[in-house]
């Protein structure tokens, strides 16, 4: 006869056995969430201490030099503009640090700056990244830009005008290189030629002013060199964001500025052309839609520094 | 597998003696997160007002070469527009711009009675606060020169040697 009795188990040790084991679970699923919220505070701290560092690139003395920025691991840094919050939008960065064996993580919190412009792809992964600043003036300056990418991306403008093929060299650095035909890795940026990552077109006036467009996106305006580097370095929606938020900023500054004019005029320093020509930029900036507009805007921009310059108490 | 469904006055016991132990297992555990929870919470408030000052001190060493800020009208390093700060006192637009609890500026040479700069005094006064929340902790400061034209004698670039204080410590 076959035996049909099973294993014995007192009532305790299945008590045991099932309370044991849902403490257990409870402790590892505890224990990952505690993780899981560490790195999220930790790549929030490093979201917020990468803006701290990318400040003194902003002063003068740093401008036009390349910074090396080394982040103790492999990371992932997310560029968000918003055009919408606040008067002159913000800067949002975060970071996502690679851990473990997950390749993707979610990023720590948002950290917020209304007073920075960081040009980049909308993200960038690397341990290592490259940034230089150049100040933005449309005719006085509006701020600083600041241009990252990461060491392992490569950039090659394929004949270049003088003033960027100078620009570049003084840079000395290896990522970004000027030759006169494309080369066979990285992003090609072709002034003369077309079909390459980037196309650009500079208009006839000798200057850094035109329109570039990458493969698959919109074609994007610039007016100077600080913008069409701003261009290049990152996505369209990050550029046009960007210069929405400048416009909105240069139409700000050209109020102050108009109000110190008027300052000045009670000290006997009195330009009514300069002040009727600041108004009219800054509603002309204010309106701004896209970067098609600063092509328009260079017209303003040329008159006012033309009345600027034959004041006695000049305003910038 | 044989279950024996007549539980004895002992058998009782022992399953509330184990309920029991469960139950103080939970409460521990419980307890020591909560410990954890308002210790780490505690470190990142501490962290948040490091990184702010931290902010406040990167960008004081920044702020005289803003847009807002700069003297323009000729080169000169570290000068502050002492015009543009009096006219910037009154644009609201700026609000939380610099993400600052306090921003002061004030002239320190020549020395002058404390006053605040309004349009009844400007420019013979010393102190343009541009954002004062009322809890704002110790400021950092940094010397500047503080530039302004003068009519007098024919019109010149005065500059007046000021510091400015800014902090960003308000996390509660």
């Amino acid at each position: 006869m076959k035996n049909k009795k099973g294993i014995e188990m007192s009532f305790g040790w299945i008590f045991a056995i099932i309370a044991g084991a849902v403490l257990i679970f409870l402790a590892i699923y505890s224990a990952s969430k505690l993780i899981d919220s560490s790195k999220t505070i930790q790549d929030s701290q490093l979201g917020k201490q990468l803006g701290t560092i990318l400040s003194p690139m902003e002063t003068g003395l740093e401008s036009g030099k390349i910074s090396k920025i080394a982040l103790p691991g492999e990371t992932e840094l997310f560029n968000d503009c918003d055009k919408n919050s606040g008067t002159f939008g913000a800067q949002k960065i975060s970071v996502s640090s690679k851990s473990g064996f997950k390749d993707t993580q979610s990023p720590g919190a948002q950290s917020t700056f209304h007073n920075k412009y960081l040009f980049s792809s909308d993200s960038v992964k690397g341990k290592n990244y490259l940034a230089f600043s150049k100040p933005l003036k449309m005719p006085f300056k509006i701020g600083d830009l600041i241009y990252l990418w990461s060491e392992n991306d490569n950039f090659c403008f394929v004949n270049p005008p003088k003033e960027i093929e100078d620009e570049i060299n003084n840079l000395k650095i290896e990522s970004i290189n000027v030759t006169s035909s494309k080369c066979s890795k990285g992003t090609n940026i072709c002034f003369v030629t077309s079909g390459c990552d980037i196309d650009v077109i500079l208009d006839s006036s000798g200057e850094i002013r035109g329109s570039l467009k990458r493969k698959y996106s919109q074609r994007v305006y610039f007016s100077n060199s600080a913008l069409f580097y701003g261009a290049v370095f990152s996505s369209v929606d990050t550029y046009e964001c960007h210069v929405k938020r400048l416009l909105k900023r240069a139409s700000e500054l050209s109020l102050i500025y108009r109000q110190e004019s008027e300052l000045l005029g009670s000290r006997g320093c009195v330009s009514s052309t300069l002040s009727i020509s600041l108004e009219a930029y800054s509603q002309k900036a204010f309106l701004a839609n896209s970067s098609q507009d600063l092509l328009s805007l260079n017209y303003l921009n040329e008159q006012l520094a033309e009345v600027n310059n034959d004041l006695l108490c000049k305003l910038f | 597998m044989i279950y024996c469904a007549s539980f004895s006055n002992k058998a009782q016991m022992k399953i509330q003696q184990m309920v029991f132990v469960l139950v103080a297992l939970v409460i521990f555990f419980a307890l020591v997160f909560i410990f954890y929870i308002v210790i780490s919470l505690g470190d990142i408030k501490k962290d948040g007002r490091t990184l702010r000052a931290e902010g406040a001190k990167e960008l004081l060493r920044s702020i005289a070469s803003t847009p807002e800020f700069i003297y323009s009208k000729e080169d000169c390093s570290g000068c502050v527009d002492k015009d543009k700060l009096f006219v910037l006192k009154s644009r609201k637009a700026y609000e939380g711009f610099w993400d600052l609890d306090f921003l002061k500026i004030e002239t320190i040479y020549p020395p002058n009675e404390n006053k605040e700069c309004d349009s009844s005094n400007y420019p013979d006064c010393n102190s343009i606060t541009l954002i004062e929340k009322e809890e704002f902790g110790s400021p950092e400061e940094v010397i500047v020169l503080l530039c302004y034209w003068n009519n007098e004698k024919g019109g010149y670039k005065k500059c007046e040697i000021g510091k400015i204080y800014a902090s960003g410590k308000a996390i509660k």
